[in-house]
C-alpha cells in the first residue's frame, strides 16, 4: 500500500456518492467537449480558408451580381495570380427544403484557385469538356450514393430555364477530394457556361470572384486595388480575406462563442458546487481519522496534498470520461449532418483544454476542505463525534 | 547514552478560555516519567487525565512550563518537527480504537511506515512482526468491520508498535472491551513493557489496570497523588 | 398522528425544516437546478422570440404570391405581365375601381451591426405606396414616408436600433446613388421592423431589375376569398405562382427557424438537467444519512413507512421547486425583452427580442420538479425501508 492507495480508497468509501459526483463532472466536462467542437467546426471555415486567397462582391451586398467581365479585370491587377468566378445555383435535389451548396463556376480556373482539390485526371478532363458535366465533393456524393456516370436531375429554387424544363439534368463527370479544407467536399460544381445559356435572367452575372495572391503580405494593398477599381462603377465592389468574409457570414448567425461559452460556464458552476460542497461534507466526516493521522505523524501538508489528490482524482477522471464520450458523440454528428465535414471532431486543443480545466476544478473544490483538514488541530479532531 | 527519563515535565500549566472564563486545568505541574516505566493514570472526570496525555505527546500544547523527552525539549517544536517526533517516538492506543474502516488490517497497521522510507518488503515484513505479536496474523487481511472490538484494539496496538517507538501513550485502552478482553490487551501491553522495554502511559477509569501496571497515579483537579503498586 | 395526510404533512414539515442543518448541500442542489432552468428559458424565450417576431407579422387577410418552388421572398421572381395578370384576379378588394395589389421587390443590402461591427445583410423592400397600406400596423414613428419616385427611404425601428448609420436623416449609399433615411416606422416588434422600405419603381432602377419583382401582395376581400383567387391562378398557365395568406406564408417561416432553437435548447437542457439530478441524489442522500437517527425514532415512535417516503420526496420537491422558481425569476430578468438577431430563411438579418412566457416558465418548472421527484424517490425509499434497530442513538 502507499499514500496512493489511500487516496483511492477514500474515494470508494462512499461508491454512490463518487459515482454521482463523477456523473455531474462527466455531465459538464460532456457539454463542454461538444460545445466546443461545435463552436470550433462552426468556426473552422474562417481559419481553413487559405490565407492567400481574396474574395470579390457586390458592395451592396454579396448576394448582388457582379458583371463576368469583370474576371478578366482583376486578372489585370499587379499582384494578382489566379482569377475564378462563382454564383450560387439555389440548387436542390428531390427535398425543396434541402439545399445543395451547389455553385456554378469556371472549371478550369477554378481547379486553378483551389490546388488543393483532388480530382482523377480522366474525371478532371470530364469536367473540362463535358457541357452538362458536374463535379461533386465525396461527402455529397456519398450522402446521395452518386457515381461518376450517373444522370441526377436537379432543380433550382431561384432559377428557371428558358426552355421551361423543371429539372436541370446533370451528368456526374467528377468525385473529389480536398484534403486541405475538407468542407470544400460537400460541394456541388456545375459549369457556368451550362448554367449562363440556359437561365432566364442574371446571364452574365457572378456572385463573386475568387483569386490568389502572390503573397500574403500584398493581400491589403491587391484588395484596395480590386476596389479602386471599380469604384464608382455600376457594380461597385468590396474585397476581403476568405476567412474575413467567412467569419463575417458566420458572424450573422450570432454570437455563437458567447452562447457556448456562457452555457459551458452555467455547467461548471453548477458542478463547483456540487462537488465542492460534497467533498466539504466527505471530509469532515473524516474528521477523527485524520487526527489520528496527525498522532501517527503524518504533516499537515501531506494530509492537504492527500485531500487535493483525491478532488484531482475525481475531477480528471470524470472529465477524461466526458472528453472521450463528447468525441465520439461529435464524431457521429460529424459524419451524419453534411456541411461540417472534417472540422467537426475533437481537437487536441480542446482536449488538453479540457483537462486543464479538469485541474483548476479538482483544485479549486479541494482546496477548502483540503486547507480545514491541514490545519485541523489534533486535539479537536479526537474529540469531535 | 539514553537518558533515563523518558518525559520530564517541569512547571507545567495548561489553561484555556470559555467565553468569559479562564479554566485552569494545571498549574505548575511537575511529573518525571522514567524509560521503562509502564504507569497508570486515574482521576474523576474533568481531572486532565486526557489533557496530560495530550500534551505528552505534543498533540496539545502547555501554556507555559516545559517538556522535556530523553532530556531534550518538545513544547518548543513547530508543528512538523512535532509531527516526525511522534512518528519516530510515540505510539498511540485509544478508546475507540480509531482504525480507518477503507483499509484491511494489514494496511492499517503499515501506515506509520509510510512515513518512513523504508521499501515494500520491509515494510510488510514490519507488519507482519507486529500483528504476529498481538496474535492476529490470521487477520491480517480483514477489515475493521469484520472484527470484534477486542480485534480491532489489538490491530491498533500492532499499528502504534510497528515503528518501534519509545513511547505508548493509551487512552482509556479498555473503556469498550468486556472483562475476558481487557485482560487480554492489558498483558500484551504488560509484555511490551516487560519485553521490549516499552515506557507506558495509561490513562483509564479501570481500577483493574492497576494489577498490570509498575505505579499509579491519581490526579484530581491538576495535582498528583501517587500510590505504589503492589507486588 | 390517525389520518396519513397529518403524518405526511407532519413528517415532511420536519424536513423541510431540517433543511438549514444541511445549508449547503441544499443550496448547491437549488442552485444547480436554477442555472439548469435559467438556460432552459433563455433558449425557449430565443426560439420563441424568433418565431413570434415572424409569425406575428402576418395577416390572414393579405395574400401573397411567389414564385412555385421558391421557398422565399429572397428566391421568388415575378414579372410585370404576371403582376398585371394577377391584378385581374376574384378576391380581391378594390377601392375607387383599383385593385389592392403591391408588386414588390426584395434585395439585400449590407449594414453593420453596432454589436459585432461586421457586415450584415439586410432587406431593401421596393414597394409602391399602396403596399405599404397592406401592412396593418404600420405607424410612422419619426419623420415621414418616402415620396414615390424619390430615393428617399424609411426604415424599421429594429433597424436603427441594431444597425450603424440607419439614423433619421442619414444617407445611404448603395450603387451610384444617394438615399436619404426620411422616416423610422414601426410594426409592433414584428419581422418587419428589420426592413428598409423604398418605391418599388427607384428600386428597380437603381438595381436594373426593371419589370422585374419577387412578390405580389394582395387585399383580399375577406379571408374567405383565397380559394377562388387561387383558383384563378392554378388554372393560369402563364401564372405559376403559389398563392397563401401572409399569415400561412409568415407561419411556416416563423416554425422552420424557431424549432431549430427549441431542438437545442430542450436536449442542452437535459443534459444539464442530469448533472444537477446527480447533486440532487447526493444532497437527499446524505439528508437521509444524517437524519437516520432522528427516521429511525420516528418510525419506533410509530409513524408509518409511507409518511417517511413521503417526508423526504417533500424535501427534495421543496429544493427543485425552490430551484425552478429561482432559475425562472433569474431568467426573466436577465432575458426578457433582450435583442438578438440572426439569419432568417431570407438570407436577411431578423431582430427578434427573448420572449419569456407563462407557458415556457411553466414547462422549464415541470424539468426542475422531475429532477426533483427522480432526486428524491430513491433516497425516499432508502429512508423509509431503513432499519429501526441499530439506528437509535447511535453515530
Amino acid at each position: 500500500m502507499n499514500q496512493a492507495l489511500l487516496v483511492a480508497k477514500n474515494l470508494s468509501r462512499r461508491k454512490l456518492r463518487t459515482l454521482l459526483m463523477l456523473v455531474a463532472i462527466f455531465i459538464a466536462f460532456f457539454l463542454y467537449g461538444a460545445l466546443e467542437c461545435f463552436d470550433h467546426a462552426f468556426h473552422a471555415s474562417e481559419t481553413a480558408a487559405a490565407a492567400d486567397r481574396l474574395v470579390t462582391v457586390n458592395r451592396i451586398n454579396f448576394t448582388m451580381p457582379l458583371p463576368i467581365n469583370y474576371a478578366d479585370r482583376v486578372r489585370q491587377v499587379a499582384g494578382v495570380k489566379d482569377v475564378t468566378y462563382q454564383s450560387w445555383f439555389g440548387g436542390y435535389y428531390q427535398d425543396p427544403k434541402v439545399p445543395l451548396f451547389m455553385f456554378a463556376v469556371e472549371p478550369a480556373s477554378y481547379l486553378a484557385v483551389y490546388p488543393a482539390i483532388q480530382m482523377a485526371p480522366e474525371q478532371r478532363k470530364a469536367w473540362l469538356s463535358n457541357h452538362t458535366a458536374l463535379a461533386v465533393g465525396k461527402k455529397t456524393a456519398a450522402q446521395y450514393n452518386w457515381k461518376v456516370g450517373d444522370r441526377i436531375p436537379i432543380k433550382s429554387n431561384i432559377y428557371s430555364r428558358k426552355d421551361g424544363a423543371a429539372a436541370w439534368e446533370f451528368d456526374i463527370a467528377a468525385i473529389f477530394s480536398d484534403p486541405d479544407e475538407t468542407a470544400r467536399e460537400n460541394l456541388v460544381l456545375m459549369r457556368f457556361d451550362n448554367f449562363n445559356e440556359a437561365v432566364t435572367f442574371g446571364r452574365d452575372q457572378v456572385n463573386m470572384l475568387v483569386f490568389s495572391t502572390s503573397s500574403n503580405k500584398l493581400n491589403d494593398s491587391v484588395a484596395k486595388a480590386v476596389d479602386a477599381l471599380f469604384a464608382n462603377s455600376e457594380a461597385e465592389t468590396t474585397t476581403d480575406t476568405a476567412a474575413a468574409f467567412n467569419r463575417a457570414f458566420a458572424a450573422q448567425l450570432g454570437n455563437i462563442a458567447l452562447i457556448v461559452t456562457l452555457v459551458v460556464a452555467t455547467a461548471f458552476a453548477a458542478i463547483l458546487m456540487i462537488v465542492g460542497n460534497t467533498l466539504v461534507m466527505s471530509v469532515r466526516e473524516r474528521t477523527r481519522e485524520i487526527g489520528v493521522l496527525k498522532t501517527l505523524g503524518f504533516r499537515g501538508s501531506t494530509i492537504l496534498s492527500q485531500i487535493l489528490a483525491e478532488s484531482l482524482l475525481l475531477a480528471i477522471l470524470g472529465a477524461l470520461l466526458g472528453l472521450l464520450v463528447a468525441a465520439g458523440a461529435v464524431a457521429v454528428v460529424g459524419r451524419n449532418i453534411a456541411g461540417f465535414g472534417d472540422t467537426m471532431r475533437m481537437t487536441s486543443g480542446i482536449f488538453v483544454g479540457g483537462l486543464g480545466w479538469a485541474v483548476l476544478l479538482g483544485l479549486v473544490t479541494g482546496a477548502i476542505p483540503a486547507w480545514s483538514a491541514m490545519r485541523l488541530q489534533i486535539a479537536v479532531a479526537l474529540g469531535r463525534k | 547514552m539514553a537518558d533515563p527519563f523518558s518525559f520530564q515535565l517541569r512547571h507545567v500549566s495548561k489553561r484555556f478560555v470559555k467565553g468569559k472564563e479562564t479554566i485552569t486545568i494545571f498549574d505548575g505541574l511537575d511529573l518525571d516519567i522514567p524509560a521503562g516505566d509502564f504507569v497508570a493514570i486515574m482521576g474523576p472526570s474533568g481531572s486532565g487525565k486526557t489533557t496530560l496525555l495530550n500534551l505528552l505527546g505534543g498533540i496539545d500544547h502547555v501554556t507555559s512550563g516545559e517538556i522535556l523527552f530523553d532530556g531534550r525539549r518538545v513544547d518548543t517544536l513547530s508543528e512538523n518537527q512535532l509531527s516526525a517526533w511522534r512518528a519516530a517516538n510515540v505510539g498511540f492506543i485509544f478508546q475507540f480504537y480509531n482504525l480507518m474502516p477503507v483499509l484491511t488490517a494489514a494496511q492499517n497497521v503499515e501506515l506509520p511506515l509510510l512515513l518512513t522510507k523504508l521499501g515494500r518488503k520491509e515494510r510488510r515484513t514490519n507488519v507482519a512482526t507486529a500483528l504476529e505479536l498481538v496474535g492476529l496474523s490470521d487477520r491480517a487481511s480483514h477489515y475493521p468491520r469484520e472484527m470484534s472490538g477486542g480485534q480491532q484494539q489489538r490491530v491498533a496496538i500492532a499499528r502504534a508498535i510497528v515503528s518501534d517507538p519509545q513511547v505508548l501513550l493509551c487512552d482509556e485502552p479498555t473503556g469498550d472491551l468486556d472483562r475476558t478482553t481487557a485482560d487480554e490487551v492489558l498483558g500484551i501491553l504488560q509484555l511490551l513493557n516487560r519485553e521490549h522495554g516499552k515506557t507506558i502511559v495509561v490513562v483509564t477509569h479501570d481500577p483493574e489496570v492497576a494489577r498490570y501496571t509498575k505505579r499509579t497515579l491519581h490526579l484530581n483537579k491538576g495535582v498528583f497523588v501517587e500510590r505504589t503498586a503492589l507486588a | 398522528m390517525s389520518t396519513l395526510v397529518s403524518q405526511v404533512t407532519a413528517i415532511a414539515a420536519m424536513n423541510i425544516k431540517s433543511i438549514p442543518q444541511r445549508l449547503w448541500m441544499s443550496l448547491s442542489t437549488v442552485v444547480a437546478i436554477a442555472l439548469v432552468v435559467a438556460v432552459l428559458l433563455a433558449f425557449l424565450a430565443m426560439g420563441n422570440g424568433f418565431r413570434q417576431a415572424q409569425a406575428s407579422a402576418g395577416a390572414a387577410d393579405i395574400a401573397i404570391l411567389l414564385r412555385d418552388g421558391a421557398q422565399t421572398e429572397i428566391n421568388s421572381a415575378v414579372t410585370r405581365e404576371q403582376a398585371d395578370l394577377v391584378e385581374e384576379g376574384p378576391g380581391i378588394a378594390r377601392e375607387d375601381g383599383r385593385a389592392l395589389v403591391s408588386a414588390e421587390l426584395y434585395v439585400i443590402v449590407d449594414g453593420v451591426s453596432r454589436s459585432s461591427h461586421l457586415r450584415a445583410n439586410l432587406p431593401l423592400r421596393g414597394l409602391p405606396l399602396a403596399g405599404v397600406d397592406l401592412r396593418h400596423n404600420v405607424r410612422i414613428a419619426s419623420g415621414r414616408m418616402f415620396r414615390p419616385g424619390t430615393a428617399e427611404i424609411v426604415v424599421g425601428r429594429s433597424v436603427t436600433r441594431e444597425f450603424e448609420g440607419f439614423d433619421l436623416g442619414k444617407t445611404l449609399r448603395l450603387g451610384q446613388s444617394v438615399w436619404t433615411i426620411v422616416g423610422v416606422f414601426e410594426d409592433g416588434g414584428t419581422v418587419r421592423e428589420s426592413e428598409l422600405w423604398g418605391d418599388v419603381g427607384v428600386v428597380q432602377s437603381v438595381f436594373k431589375r426593371q419589370n422585374f419583382f419577387q412578390t405580389i401582395r394582395v387585399r383580399l376581400q375577406s379571408a374567405a376569398s383565397l380559394p377562388a383567387l387561387k383558383a384563378y391562378v392554378d388554372n393560369d398557365p402563364r401564372l405559376k405562382l403559389v398563392v397563401e395568406t401572409e399569415a400561412e406564408y409568415f407561419a411556416e417561416q416563423a416554425k422552420q427557424s424557431g424549432d431549430l432553437i427549441q431542438k437545442l435548447g430542450w436536449p442542452l437542457a437535459i443534459i444539464m438537467a442530469i448533472g444537477a439530478l446527480a447533486g440532487a441524489l447526493n444532497t437527499m442522500y446524505s439528508s437521509v444519512a444524517s437524519r437516520s437517527t432522528e427516521i429511525a425514532t420516528l418510525r419506533a415512535i410509530g409513524f408509518g413507512r409511507i409518511p417517511t417516503f413521503a417526508g423526504t420526496l417533500a424535501e427534495a420537491l421543496a429544493l427543485a421547486a425552490l430551484g425552478g422558481v429561482v432559475g425562472v425569476i433569474a431568467a426573466t430578468l436577465l432575458f426578457q425583452g433582450y435583442t438578438a438577431s440572426t439569419l432568417s430563411a431570407n438570407f436577411t438579418q431578423v431582430v427578434f427580442t427573448f420572449k419569456v412566457t407563462p407557458a415556457l416558465c411553466v414547462s422549464a418548472l415541470v424539468l426542475a420538479l422531475v429532477v426533483g421527484v427522480i432526486g428524491g424517490i430513491f433516497p425516499a425509499l432508502r429512508a423509509a425501508r431503513q432499519p429501526i434497530v441499530g439506528m437509535l442513538g447511535e453515530q
